[in-house]
């Protein structure tokens, strides 16, 4: 249970909402109660006085106020049913809003190490999925239970008026009852419905990856014996949710069984009791009546609880992550920022780059290479002075000044960096080159394109600025797309420029084209530059050469 | 508005065609409702008969036994035949989710890597895992529901009408009008359900590609202008959602007005009757029993209604899955088949006036004619987007092209396995030999090994814990961009396939790495294999027997 208490503090923060939602839940099910009950009694009274009646004697029977009463309770249930989903439903969606708002601020503080420890499919299932499943807690789980107590209050209440044993009696079994479509089925459900989401978990990454290998796979003729793997992955979840199912569907009998055993139960007891004199006729058919409208509150609770492992699965998950992002943390009182940057790596060890004792410094207008082969360690570097890493040993300064010391969102501002990967936005070219400068004009976007020759291609394209970029840039060239991010980072017009492999899948004209471009704009600045080869890199002061490990 | 009628008949013949396979478990299901509802008349029945007896008849208390007995055996069988009826749907629906799996996956290999592009993997992800969830609800409990909603309520209609044919009349009126409101409502809630679905799937891209690009996110300092368009992208699908519920909690709440209503009606009317103040009609011969009876089963006259409107939403869910379903299989349907034209050049290559062009973007290839023997190494180059990865697209079959024709080896493209080299490595999250057998499933792990040494990661893999059973990125620990490059090249190596074709693939290496796949390059075309190399690096060109260079879309020999 403790996997929910953050969810359910959470929740609770909307009490006022929460009660009222739950009234209204309850009042829906007392005019059902009240219209069914009233109704027995009123047709049992007006056939037992006919009787009378047609004896002869004269009693009197107001027939206007059971009348009325019935005529209430119609309405009421019709228009609290209607307000109790709308306000409820729209409580649990403006806090699945928060929640998922909440969760990205979450991932967005984790660092570059255990980004990648995780998945995109994953984190999209994390973010939209278990969210999706933490909103059973309260309309499902919480609520139901609760009126269906309040609506056993009421009857075995009512019930108790006429005959209190009868009603403790009745009261016992349907808490008993109350307790097995609950607590019952939950662990009843316990083990196929927490496995159920890491499944479908499963299922969305083994997906993901056919379609993003659709292209290898379907070249060396594998599709088919994957697309089998896969369908079969699909075919095995079905059938645990067929086991699932099959005991939500026996709980359901069960609580129609169980429901209907405490409605005989109730009348063959009110007929006793009527024969002993202790009720009139007409309060020993409400007695059953009154249980049988009862019915209603307890019909969703088996499915409901039969899912219970699924949510607290996703709620441990949920907790998992948001227990990670401790890491790259602001300083409790960082120091001014330097106004001049002079970058040094002092005796820097990173055990999984395999780097240690390492040094180099970049002085302030400085354009400096380095050059090693792939895993070198050369991203290793950027990825410390951006802090998207804290090295294990050793420090950063910035002008003598230890990085750690810096506030990490005003360093940021200070830095351009262009990482070896390619990641663009499924937006449009605007939106992906606004990134680097929110508040940039059309001019300055298309002066940057200018720069990494793209401006013509855009230009050319029927939408221009606003035309949408593939996922992941598909419909660019890799090197369309390498020369976009690029322009993006020239637009965040950082003072410290950080540039790894710029020009990767680029041919040798362009290459050249966009190096005499860059030129001018790097001249006042201090750059990082990585690379294989520094004849692919624009023109440098000085050549670092990293060795392979 | 003609064609979202088209699209929504598009929709409802592909679920009713989903349907049609699992019509036994339907038909089960109905049968397993209507005895349920023969369970509930008996079940009523023995109660108004026995309160009566009891109140009215004064029958011994000794006669009650039997019927008491009796009224016992219909509540287990009604609780019985409620399970079954459940269990039949689930079985239905279990069914239907596969097969749509199936059929949507099938579309995906029909329409290849090239028209699948321009949509997000995400995007198609929860069309194959959710949407095909969506149809639990219309198969499971909407389908047999229909059918339930106009037997039983017709049982029981029978019977009151029997019983007073008055009070048969109530319910009569005001059941026909419940299907008229919920169809006019209905119709709306289906429009706005398939927006609900599409902002579902743009919320799942929206979030996957977000997450994917935090690195970025975070090094713009974007965090927390992305935060906030995370949020609104929730708070828009929550927005569209409430729409939806407002709309399909409006369609049951029109039914629970009508079925309280007639319950009010009904119980004054039969109280009205019994006290002998309606003299026309058949009130007068109404008695205790009959009028219990009519009460008790005037709720359960409109239960089965309700649960139909309960499922509706289920309806409109599964509309709109099957619209976006339908027209992923329309799309693969309506590829155009190859034309078939005899075949030519046994051996080799051989395309002739081929053509290609894309919606949009206009020509690509024009009128390319081109003869590859086998063996061969081939350089296509030209700069970037002069339609070098297009020609490689035809060649491997993603793409059929607009005229021409294109046999390899003989065969037609896709007919036959190829090696295939993209511009980005493609690995999975698993084991080195896992992401080597993707395309080679038999490899064993010295041919695998092989492989590794042949793309010089050999040294790499010696110092993996597991050998080739590491886990890809485990400890933190990932491989460069050059590594992740070369792993996929690597499969190349295991292919047995004759024709390989590589799309840039030193673009990300240094040159050592570069010198090392451009040996093991050249010892894969002297053993007879055909390589078709789209680049625009020297060392690579140099390898090549012919060179080829594209400019927009036509060639010309270099």
């Amino acid at each position: 249970m403790h996997e929910l208490k953050p969810w359910l503090a959470l929740i609770m923060q909307r009490r006022s909402r929460l009660v009222v939602g739950a009234l209204l839940l309850a009042l829906t099910l007392f005019s059902a109660i009240g219209l069914l009950a009233l109704s027995g009694w009123f047709i049992t009274a007006t056939g037992v006085t006919a009787l009378l009646w047609a004896a002869g004697q004269r009693v009197m029977f107001d027939v206007y106020m059971p009348g009325g009463g019935i005529r209430f309770f119609a309405l009421t249930r019709t228009v609290a049913r209607y307000s109790e989903r709308v306000y409820n439903h729209n409580t649990v969606l403006s806090l699945l809003a928060d929640l998922r708002g909440r969760h990205f601020a979450a991932l967005a503080l984790l660092d570059g190490a255990t980004l990648s420890r995780l998945r995109a499919a994953q984190w999209l299932n994390r973010l939209t999925a278990d969210i999706d499943t933490l909103d059973t807690l309260y309309l499902r789980l919480l609520a139901p239970p609760v009126v269906a107590l309040l609506g056993i209050t009421l009857v075995c209440g009512l019930i108790a008026v006429f005959h209190l044993s009868l009603a403790l009696l009745l009261g016992a079994v349907l808490l008993g009852l109350l307790l097995f479509l609950t607590l019952g089925m939950a662990l009843f459900g316990l083990h196929y419905s927490a496995r159920r989401v890491e499944q479908l978990d499963y299922l969305r990454v083994q997906a993901v990856e056919q379609l993003q290998g659709l292209a290898e796979l379907t070249a060396a003729g594998t599709l088919g014996l994957h697309r089998q793997r896969l369908l079969a992955s699909s075919q095995q979840i079905l059938d645990e949710q067929l086991i699932l199912q099959g005991r939500i569907a026996l709980g359901q009998g069960l609580a129609t069984l169980g429901v209907m055993a405490t409605v005989l139960l109730g009348l063959f007891g009110a007929m006793q009791a009527y024969a002993a004199g202790l009720l009139s006729g007409p309060i020993m058919v409400m007695i059953p009546l009154a249980l049988m409208a009862l019915s209603e509150g307890f019909a969703g609770l088996p499915a409901a609880f039969a899912q219970f492992g699924g949510t607290r699965a996703a709620a441990a998950r949920l907790n998992q992550q948001t227990s990670m992002s401790s890491r790259l943390v602001d300083p409790a009182q960082p120091l001014p920022m330097p106004t001049d940057v002079t970058l040094q790596w002092h005796d820097i060890g990173v055990h999984h780059a395999g780097i240690q004792g390492f040094n180099l410094t970049l002085a302030r207008n400085e354009r400096l290479a380095v050059i090693g082969p792939s895993g070198s360690g050369k991203s290793t570097l950027a990825a410390l002075a951006a802090r998207l890493l804290d090295p294990d040993s050793g420090q950063l300064l910035v002008s003598g000044m230890p990085l750690l010391e810096l506030p990490l969102q005003e360093w940021r501002t200070q830095l351009g960096y262009l990482t070896q990967q390619t990641e663009l936005l499924h937006d449009s070219v605007a939106a992906n080159l606004l990134l680097g400068n929110p508040g940039a004009s059309n001019e300055q976007l298309w002066a940057v394109l200018e720069m990494v020759d793209l401006a013509d291609l855009v230009d050319g394209l029927p939408t221009g600025l606003n035309t949408w970029v593939g996922e992941s840039g598909k419909q660019f060239s890799g090197g369309e797309g390498r020369r976009l991010v690029l322009a993006r980072v020239l637009l965040k017009n950082a003072p410290l420029v950080i540039l790894d492999e710029p020009f990767s899948g680029l041919d040798a004209a362009t290459r050249e084209r966009v190096s005499a471009r860059l030129e001018p704009w790097l001249a006042d600045r201090t750059a990082l530059l990585l690379g294989h080869d520094a004849a692919l890199l624009p023109k440098v002061d000085r050549v670092v050469a990293l060795s392979a490990l | 508005m003609k064609a979202i009628t088209e699209s929504g008949r598009r929709s409802r013949h592909w679920l009713r065609q989903q349907g049609l396979a699992v019509r036994p478990w339907l038909y089960a299901a109905v049968v397993a409702g209507l005895l349920q509802t023969l369970a509930i008349i008996a079940q009523m029945g023995l109660i108004a008969w026995l309160v009566h007896a009891v109140l009215i008849a004064k029958a011994p208390y000794s006669s009650l036994l039997w019927p008491g007995v009796g009224l016992g055996l219909a509540v287990v069988l009604r609780a019985l035949a409620q399970a079954v009826q459940e269990r039949c749907g689930q079985h239905a629906s279990v069914r239907v989710r596969q097969t749509a799996r199936e059929q949507l996956a099938a579309d995906w290999a029909d329409l290849g890597p090239i028209r699948l592009a321009d949509r997000s993997s995400a995007a198609l992800t929860n069309q194959w895992v959710e949407q095909a969830e969506a149809l639990d609800g219309y198969y499971a409990r909407y389908l047999p529901q229909q059918w339930l909603a106009l037997l039983s309520p017709l049982l029981i209609l029978l019977l009151v009408f029997w019983l007073d044919w008055l009070a048969a009349l109530f319910l009569l009126l005001a059941a026909p009008l419940i299907p008229l409101f919920m169809a006019l409502i209905g119709m709306s809630a289906e429009k706005v359900s398939q927006q609900h679905v599409l902002e579902a799937g743009r919320l799942a891209g929206h979030f996957l590609d977000r997450v994917r690009s935090l690195t970025s996110l975070q090094l713009f300092g974007q965090v927390g202008a992305a935060t906030q368009s995370v949020q609104d992208a929730a708070e828009r699908y929550r927005s569209v959602t409430m729409r939806t519920l407002r709309i399909a909690f409006l369609s049951s709440a029109v039914l629970e007005f009508f079925a309280s209503v007639a319950i009010a009606v009904v119980a004054m009317y039969i109280g009205f009757g019994l006290l002998g103040y309606i003299q026309y009609g058949p009130a007068a011969q109404l008695t205790l029993f009959s009028g219990l009876l009519i009460l008790l089963l005037a709720p359960e006259f409109f239960q089965p209604l309700r649960s139909l409107a309960q499922s509706y939403h289920d309806r409109a869910a599964a509309l709109a899955a099957a619209e976006g379903m339908a027209a992923l299989q329309d799309e693969a349907a309506n590829i155009d088949s190859q034309s078939e034209s005899a075949k030519q050049g046994a051996d080799g290559i051989c395309i002739r006036q081929l053509s290609l062009s894309y919606p949009g973007r206009g020509a690509v290839l024009t009128d390319i004619s081109l003869q590859i023997s086998a063996g061969q190494v081939v350089a296509l180059t030209g700069s970037s987007g002069s339609g070098k990865s297009s020609l490689l697209h035809c060649i491997a079959g993603f793409v059929n092209p607009d005229s021409g024709s294109l046999t390899i080896l003989g065969h037609l493209p896709g007919e036959q396995p190829l090696a295939w080299l993209g511009q980005r490595p493609f690995l999975i999250q698993g084991s080195w030999a896992e992401n080597l057998r993707l395309t080679a499933p038999q490899a064993s792990t010295e041919e695998m090994s092989r492989a590794i040494e042949a793309v010089g990661l050999g040294a790499l893999l010696g110092a993996q814990r597991n050998g080739l059973d590491t886990v890809l990125g485990e400890g933190g620990r990932g491989l460069s961009g050059g590594q992740a490059q070369r792993l996929a090249l690597a499969r190349v190596w295991l292919s047995t396939a004759d024709v390989v074709l590589l799309d840039e693939p030193t673009a990300s290496l240094d040159e050592q790495s570069e010198a090392e796949v451009i040996t093991a390059l050249r010892g894969l075309a002297a053993s007879g294999k055909t390589l078709i190399i789209a680049t625009h690096h020297p060392a690579l060109m140099a390898l090549a027997d012919r060179r080829y260079v594209l400019n927009s879309g036509r060639l010309t020999d270099a």
